[in-house]
């Protein structure tokens, strides 16, 4: 759980921002599971389980290529990132 | 005179207050004869380069990104940096305006390598946000911060209290800070609306009364104590319908609490809504709560003078000096639920008294918080800064 200020922050949100902070911000830049899974340092099935949450949220999109979903941070998913900031 | 302003978010990249004043400070200056050049980020659908209302819009595409923050930031600065020396083959510019922490590095660097003077607009301070400096990001930024007060010719802040907190915080020399207030576009909000059928959108009832939050979900908006406030609001008032607008990342901890209340049926959350329907729905609501706990300025409540709502905020930072309590709106103790309830109660029950401080906020806001009146003082600060770093 990472922490800004004193209080906590969800892994799904916080998943969010590495993928904002790694600029996933498009569909034409988005990734696999597995490749969100090796930036991110997160494991596969947490990565899934908290994208599943974001996806649901509108805070993912998912495009899929060649029969593979591939992830992506919407408009409103890079305002939920840079409201933690601003 | 050409201005180079640098901003991390600007329309229609809207997260807080800072890209609505970057626009409104840019077209009131365009409108004055100034060539703004503003330099941004890049946002999904929006054009790399665009002129609009005379104001020369251009975004920055990141080319690499890390998992970290504050890694991320360097990273746009150094590509906001490149924007910078690419358009200075173009265009000779007289002045670097930067807005927060955000965008100093570039600013820092252009100022140097253009031999320009650099001037900040500080909207707010870590320390204040973040409520003390609680972690080696926080310590980055403030760091940053200060670098960036040292290294502009001038600082500009929004409010009389911002200015001492800055003052004291980076032990500024004495005359370096200048107070200019946040302005507002009172146009906007002279629309014709049907309020039912605003209210239908978002399934609030005719006879429901919109009292209406608008801001980040973050500790410092104090959305916690308002939505405590709830029993108290709906025991007076069964009709009030608290509703919330905006995203951040307490909103998980904010619907818990709600439903821990026992009145989440008396809270809507509707997260981020474009200008558009946020005009409409501050034009169908019947009171504004602005109840933050740290607010060195607080734009929203001159969204709500000028669209007509009767405001409650906190007596905290800017609220305090924008708001005359009793004549303009109904000041309120900062997390304190009980006195946010009664600030609102009190305008709910007197439709005279509301009607009364909304005829003077909007005189306020008329003679005082126009985009012009802010271009011009923001314009004898560049003028009294140019020539030499």
């Amino acid at each position: 759980m990472y922490r800004r200020g004193s209080t906590p922050i969800s892994d799904e949100i916080y998943l969010l921002c590495m993928l904002h902070n790694l600029g996933i911000t498009a569909p034409e830049k988005s990734l696999t599971i597995e490749e969100i899974s090796r930036w991110t340092t997160v494991e596969p099935s947490k990565a899934k389980e908290n994208l599943n949450k974001l996806l649901k949220a509108k805070y993912v999109g998912v495009r899929i290529v060649s029969g593979v979903k591939r992830y992506f941070i919407t408009a409103d998913g890079i305002r939920k990132v840079l409201s933690m900031y601003s | 005179m050409n201005i180079c302003m640098l901003t991390w978010e600007y329309p229609p990249r809207i997260v807080g207050g800072i890209a609505r004043h970057c626009e409104g400070l840019a077209r009131a200056l365009a409108k004055m004869g100034y060539a703004v050049h503003v330099i941004t980020l890049d946002f999904p659908g929006a054009p790399q380069y665009e002129e609009v209302e005379g104001v020369k819009v251009y975004r920055t595409s990141i080319e690499l990104g890390h998992p970290s923050f504050i890694a991320w930031v360097f990273i746009f600065n150094h590509f906001m940096e490149k924007k910078i020396a690419m358009i200075s083959k173009d265009v000779k510019f007289d002045i670097i305006h930067i807005h927060d922490w955000l965008v100093a590095l570039a600013g820092i660097a252009a100022k140097h390598y253009l031999r320009l003077p650099l001037i900040l607009t500080l909207h707010s301070t870590e320390f204040g946000r973040a409520s003390g400096l609680n972690n080696p990001d926080s310590y980055l930024i403030d760091g940053v911060e200060w670098w960036a007060t040292y290294e502009s010719k001038r600082i500009i802040v929004t409010s009389n209290s911002m200015k001492r907190e800055v003052e004291e915080h980076f032990h500024l020399p004495h005359g370096k800070v200048d107070v200019i207030p946040n302005g507002i576009d009172s146009s906007r909000y002279e629309v014709k609306i049907d309020r039912e059928t605003v209210k239908k959108r978002y399934g609030i009832a005719p006879d429901e009364r919109i009292v209406l939050f608008v801001g980040r979900l973050a500790p410092q908006k104090g959305v916690e104590y308002l939505i405590k406030a709830a029993p108290k609001i709906v025991n007076d008032h069964p009709n009030a319908r608290i509703v919330i607008v905006g995203d951040g990342w307490m909103r998980d901890y904010l619907w818990n609490l709600a439903v821990s209340s026992g009145y989440r049926h008396k809270i809507l959350f509707l997260g981020f809504l474009s200008n558009s329907e946020l005009i409409e729905l501050t034009l169908s609501s019947d009171v504004l709560v602005i109840p933050s706990i740290y607010e060195p300025f607080g734009i929203v409540a001159l969204e709500g003078m000028a669209a007509g709502v009767p405001v409650v905020a906190s007596n905290v930072g800017g609220l305090a000096e924008i708001i005359e309590h009793d004549k303009t709106g109904v000041l309120v103790y900062a997390g304190d639920p009980n006195s946010i309830a009664w600030g609102v109660n009190r305008i709910l029950s007197d439709p005279k008294y509301a009607f009364w401080l909304v005829e003077n906020a909007k005189r306020k806001v008329r003679e005082v918080y126009s985009w012009d009146a802010v271009a011009r003082k923001t314009a004898e600060v560049y003028e009294k800064s140019s020539g030499g770093v």
